[in-house]
């Protein structure tokens, strides 16, 4: 009978870590592979970033120097980032598919894996901001790499200062991560068709929302919200659909059950 | 005795299968049962009602005395090791070594590097090069070392080849005997484990046939050879589990017999032998129609 009592539940604060440990193995357990997380994306980013110095270059030696100007203009709408938002997608999704079943067979609850997970994608998406901030404060200084290039200060990043594009960036990242842990998450619990019963509710829904404001003839009035709205503003609102995704997926992926 | 796990009336159903249909068993804290059945006869499913992986239909499951579903305190005692088990993409076997401390706290690092040596794991290649059986290692390794106080293998060793299994058995049975634990092993070689198992757990179609002591179980069973006249006239009235007959030959496999019907057969001229577990596991388990009489030999299935 002593032994038993060892290994009761009750009696196992001492010899077992806490949720909160637990929490943080999981976390952990998505960064164990540093490759996935960082390398690649490194790798990849830079790549990108020197095949546009090249076309830079070429370009900047074939205009006309009062013309520089207006190439300057056109590169801003550079789309050589969004590579790096798929990814993240990615890796949010191969995050809840590969690494749930795994991690219960670690003896680990859906509540402990999901607050693990969040916490990991959170984390990854300040490092990410970091370096993409980074990356545009240099692509500032230089006047873009010393060509006029735009990578990092695109358009898509309405900031000026280095702490916007800290929380432009962080803002993008935290959507994807969290959109693609929705999708993973419902994946995960009812496969390929809980899939697509989900971006036809999506459809619907956003299908829905233009035909009401259409309906009541509110389409002045939005436009002039939105227009209203500071850049910043409209990153911002993106918050509601990434905390709308983040409490979904962990409610759906609380009754998840592995695959196979 | 106490029992660490208990399962009472455990039902599964996925759509019109019943996966498991109302388990009720109990597993007796530091021994090693064998959880012994055909494939699809609901092995998987059962070890992942237990682990809190699927959620039971109906029915209830007890791990230390409370549900394991969502339970921190009971899963953090539970180390679950299945074939089919899925490694996140661009793992490398040093990366499941690396995480597993983390999550099993009597975790023996030195019986792991051990254990690797033995195996012959790589572990600077991606899982998904690996070969099946080294696949599978890395789950026994990790099942092994981790010394979870409950620990179930589902078919830990699709793919290992006879050395390496017997490399499992092994380091199994010394660990347990410096470490008990409770462990529930499932698995089809049965004859290959049939000296590790204490208590025997047959599963058929979902439903529990057999829970028994595996030294009871043994002794439950008898083949009678001899005449087909004089088996015959043997066997009426008795639980024949299995008849086989070649020409004027027959066996027949009966339920256990007493001092007195052992002299009777020895009378007729009739041979007693005993039936391995795999045998008994094949009568019970295999659907009267499925037996031909006239087969010669045990017809083992695997599908």
């Amino acid at each position: 009978m002593t032994s038993s009592t060892v290994l009761s539940p009750s009696a196992t604060s001492g010899g077992y870590p806490g949720g909160g440990a637990r929490v943080l193995s999981i976390a952990r357990l998505h960064f164990v592979n540093k490759s996935t997380v960082f390398t690649v994306p490194a790798l990849i980013l830079t790549g990108i970033l020197v095949v546009n110095l090249i076309i830079w270059a070429i370009i900047f030696n074939s205009v006309a120097v009062e013309d520089r100007a207006d190439v300057g203009e056109g590169l801003q709408w550079s789309g050589s980032t969004f590579y790096i938002f798929v990814y993240t997608f990615v890796i949010a999704v191969q995050a809840i598919n590969v690494t749930f079943p795994f991690a219960l067979g670690y003896g680990v609850t859906r509540k402990h894996f999901a607050l693990g997970t969040a916490l990991a994608l959170l984390g990854l998406a300040a490092v990410y901001s970091i370096t993409l901030t980074l990356a545009a404060m240099i692509e500032t200084w230089t006047g873009g790499w010393g060509f006029g290039g735009k990578m990092f200060t695109a358009i898509y990043f309405p900031a000026n200062t280095w702490y916007e594009y800290l929380f432009v960036y962080f803002a993008y990242f935290a959507l994807f991560f969290f959109t693609g842990s929705f999708f993973a998450a419902i994946y995960s619990r009812w496969r390929i068709y809980g899939l697509l019963l989900s971006f036809l509710g999506l459809a619907i829904l956003i299908i829905a929302t233009l035909a009401i404001i259409g309906a009541t003839n509110a389409w002045g009035e939005v436009f002039a919200y939105l227009g209203a709205l500071a850049p910043l503003g409209f990153v911002a609102w993106s918050f509601v659909p990434t905390a709308i995704a983040a409490l979904a997926a962990f409610a759906v992926i609380r009754r998840a059950t592995p695959k196979g | 005795m106490t029992a660490v796990i208990e399962a009472s009336g455990l039902t599964k159903r996925f759509g019109s299968m019943t996966a498991v249909d109302s388990a009720s068993f109990s597993i007796e804290q530091n021994t090693i049962t064998g959880l012994l059945g055909r494939n699809g006869a609901g092995k998987t499913t059962l070890m992942q009602l237990l682990t809190a992986q699927q959620f039971a239909t109906s029915g209830s499951v007890e791990i230390l005395g409370a549900s394991p579903v969502e339970n921190a305190p009971v899963l953090q005692q539970v180390c679950f090791i299945k074939e089919s088990q899925k490694y996140p993409d661009d793992f490398q076997p040093r990366h499941v070594f690396a995480s597993a401390p983390w999550f099993f706290p009597n975790w023996d690092a030195d019986f792991a590097e051990r254990l690797i040596a033995d195996f012959r794991v790589p572990l600077r290649r991606r899982m998904k090069k690996l070969s099946r059986g080294q696949v599978s290692s890395v789950g026994v390794i990790v099942g092994l070392a981790a010394r979870a106080p409950i620990t179930f293998f589902d078919e830990p060793y699709l793919g290992l080849d006879a050395v390496a299994r017997q490399v499992f058995y092994d380091r199994l049975l010394e660990d347990y005997a410096e470490h008990p634990r409770t462990v529930l092993l499932s698995t089809h070689l049965i004859d290959e484990v049939s000296n590790l198992l204490e208590h025997v757990l047959v599963i058929d179609d979902g439903r529990i046939i057999v829970d028994e002591d595996a030294e009871t179980l043994r002794g439950r069973a008898t083949t009678v050879a001899g005449a087909a006249s004089a088996v015959e006239r043997f066997t009426i009235g008795r639980d024949v589990l299995h008849t086989e007959r070649l020409g004027g030959l027959a066996t027949a496999t009966v339920s256990t017999l007493s001092e007195r019907d052992r002299q009777e057969a020895a009378d007729h001229g009739l041979e007693l032998a005993p039936v391995s577990l795999q045998q008994l596991i094949i009568r019970l388990t295999t659907n009267p129609a499925e037996s031909t009489p006239l087969a010669t030999t045990g017809s083992e299935k695997r599908s």
